[in-house]
């Protein structure tokens, strides 16, 4: 970090702590540090992906609120070695139609049928910040953070770019540009590969008791941020309402952010998957709508059970060996003069 | 005649047991722990062999690195209680061990004579001692990187930040320790130990002449026994 981004960033940290501990929306809204945690709602029958604009607001309001932050490598880019190839996307920097290190959010546009007739629904994809984000469990260097709204954040500065973020993460959400990052100062040419970008949330907002770009820019109300557990509860109340479903409640073990919707999501899932595999490139960028499945690290229990148990198994054995050695004067150094043997 | 030469057991089976079980499970939470960097899907690229397709898949490699720290912690601990219950103890660093292993180097690259040694030299107490150091900052962080994958537990992020630097320190240092274990075997002088960690057992001759303290003390017991 350079220093001017540095002192930027204090400051602005300096500022919304500043505002957290006197002022915040959300935070005098819910009362205590364990309530601070804020969800959002999607409401697919109300978003309309902008489609008279060139671009879905939310799209163009996330793209301008976080313009300084987006990557500038400088120069000619390395290839990851021994690969010919590296994820350059500076040179598609007004790409809005999936996830890119340009652009944190987007609006898929598929047609279903439902109920007898084909409907277009329009779904804005970003980073769903789990309650067990995977992304940050996993990451080799421990520099994915939460924000005490439970925002996933990436570090920026830290960020190595080996992308086990995005390839942990069920939705492929984190994107990476090359070029730039601590590993041009560190092994170039034989590690990282550039940083990952996703949404966060806009926490610097939220911090200060603000709402994210996105919402505040959407003319059909269709996202909604807001204390967690409330926001949760309007969801399904929502969804109950229009005889519909959430989705994010359940998903990955729980997320922060909970879509409406009157078509069942296997319906948008499957349009999804069609199209991606229509495409000529099936990179990621584009998330699948897959409704309930598990988190990666739900499986772990069993391992951590044998964990836990090893101590006591290691004594146990030890113990028994200690003795049963002890007692017939084995497992002793011994001199055997094979010579006088024979 | 009999050309049989006469030995010594070095290395019981427990200790056999011991060493070869937290070899294969470091060896293979080493490659497990490169395979969650990651590394593999950069090295190996989009077509690997299809033997080492597994360490390209991230679930895979971290069971099996939950699979084998289950194994190393087992044997370590096995390792500490099962010595301390016989009061075992010739491998721990004693005062001077520093100095000691200096005048041996010097003596064993000059091909001088050697100061008599106890069963482990001085240099093999210090790397014991830099293994366990690095044992259980590996361990100690690798648990709390457990811990911090359980599902609904939400530790801070300087948690995250520091248990994560301190197992890739603490992986490093290890792959440095085994390198200089191996390393040890360059010089002529310690291949004689070698067979203890096979078969258990060292030829005579040699403990004799480089372990004399540790003969002389098995001697003494010995004749106690048989008197």
């Amino acid at each position: 970090m350079d220093r001017r981004n540095f002192l930027k960033r204090a400051s602005a940290a300096t500022a919304a702590a500043a505002v957290v501990t006197t002022q915040s929306k959300w935070a005098v809204a819910s009362g205590g540090e364990s309530n601070k945690q804020i969800g959002s709602i999607i409401d697919l029958t109300k978003c309309d992906g902008c489609e008279h604009k060139d671009t879905p607001l939310c799209v163009a309001a996330c793209k301008t609120k976080n313009a300084d932050r987006f990557p500038q490598p400088a120069g000619e880019i390395m290839d990851y070695w021994p690969r010919d190839h590296h994820e350059d996307w500076s040179n598609e920097q007004d790409r809005t139609d999936q996830l890119t290190p340009y652009n944190w959010t987007f609006v898929d546009t598929v047609s279903v049928e439902h109920n007898g007739e084909s409907k277009k629904v329009h779904v804005p994809r970003r980073c769903m910040h789990c309650d067990d984000a995977t992304c940050q469990k996993l990451c080799p260097f421990g520099v994915i953070y939460k924000s005490e709204r439970g925002a996933v954040e990436i570090d920026e500065d830290f960020c190595m770019g080996g992308a086990k973020c995005r390839s942990s993460c069920p939705w492929d959400i984190p994107q990476r540009q090359a070029g730039v990052g601590i590993y041009k100062d560190l092994l170039p040419q034989l590690a990282g590969g550039g940083v990952m970008y996703k949404c966060d949330m806009c926490d610097d907002l939220l911090a200060i008791g603000e709402r994210p770009a996105c919402e505040t820019s959407c003319p059909q109300d269709a996202i909604t941020f807001g204390p967690l557990e409330s926001i949760r509860q309007e969801a399904r109340q929502r969804a109950e309402q229009m005889n519909g479903h959430v989705y994010g409640d359940m998903e990955n073990g729980g997320t922060h952010t909970f879509y409406v919707s009157e078509v069942p999501y296997e319906k948008i899932d499957e349009a999804i998957k069609k199209e991606k595999a229509a495409q000529p490139e099936n990179m990621p960028g584009r998330p699948h709508m897959e409704p309930e499945f598990d988190n990666l690290l739900d499986t772990a229990h069993g391992f951590t059970l044998a964990m836990a148990i090893a101590p006591f198994a290691g004594a146990a054995a030890a113990g028994i060996t200690a003795y049963k050695t002890m007692k017939g004067d084995k497992n002793k150094e011994v001199i055997i003069d094979e010579s006088e043997k024979e | 005649m009999n050309q049989k030469r006469s030995k010594v057991i070095r290395q019981p089976l427990s200790n056999r047991f011991v060493h070869w079980t937290a070899a294969i499970s470091i060896f293979m939470l080493i490659i497990t722990g490169l395979g969650q960097m990651p590394l593999y899907g950069r090295y190996l690229g989009p077509n690997p062999p299809a033997l080492l397709a597994w360490l390209q898949d991230y679930e895979v490699t971290l069971w099996l690195h939950y699979l084998f720290a289950t194994v190393l912690i087992f044997i370590l601990i096995y390792h500490i209680i099962f010595h301390a219950l016989r009061k075992e103890f010739d491998i721990v660093p004693r005062k001077g061990d520093v100095k000691a292993s200096y005048h041996l180097m010097k003596a064993m690259i000059l091909k001088k004579e050697e100061p008599p040694s106890e069963k482990y030299l001085p240099e093999q107490r210090l790397a014991y001692a830099f293994f366990a150091v690095s044992l259980l900052l590996v361990v100690v962080t690798g648990i709390a990187k457990v811990y911090q994958n359980i599902a609904g537990v939400q530790p801070s992020n300087w948690f995250f930040v520091v248990m994560a630097a301190g197992h890739n320190i603490a992986t490093v240092m290890i792959i440095m320790a085994i390198i200089g274990h191996l390393a040890a075997f360059i010089f002529k002088a310690n291949r004689h130990m070698l067979p203890g960690m096979f078969t258990g057992k060292v030829d005579k001759e040699y403990v004799e002449e480089r372990h004399s303290l540790w003969y002389e003390e098995m001697k003494k017991n010995q004749n106690k026994k048989t008197s």
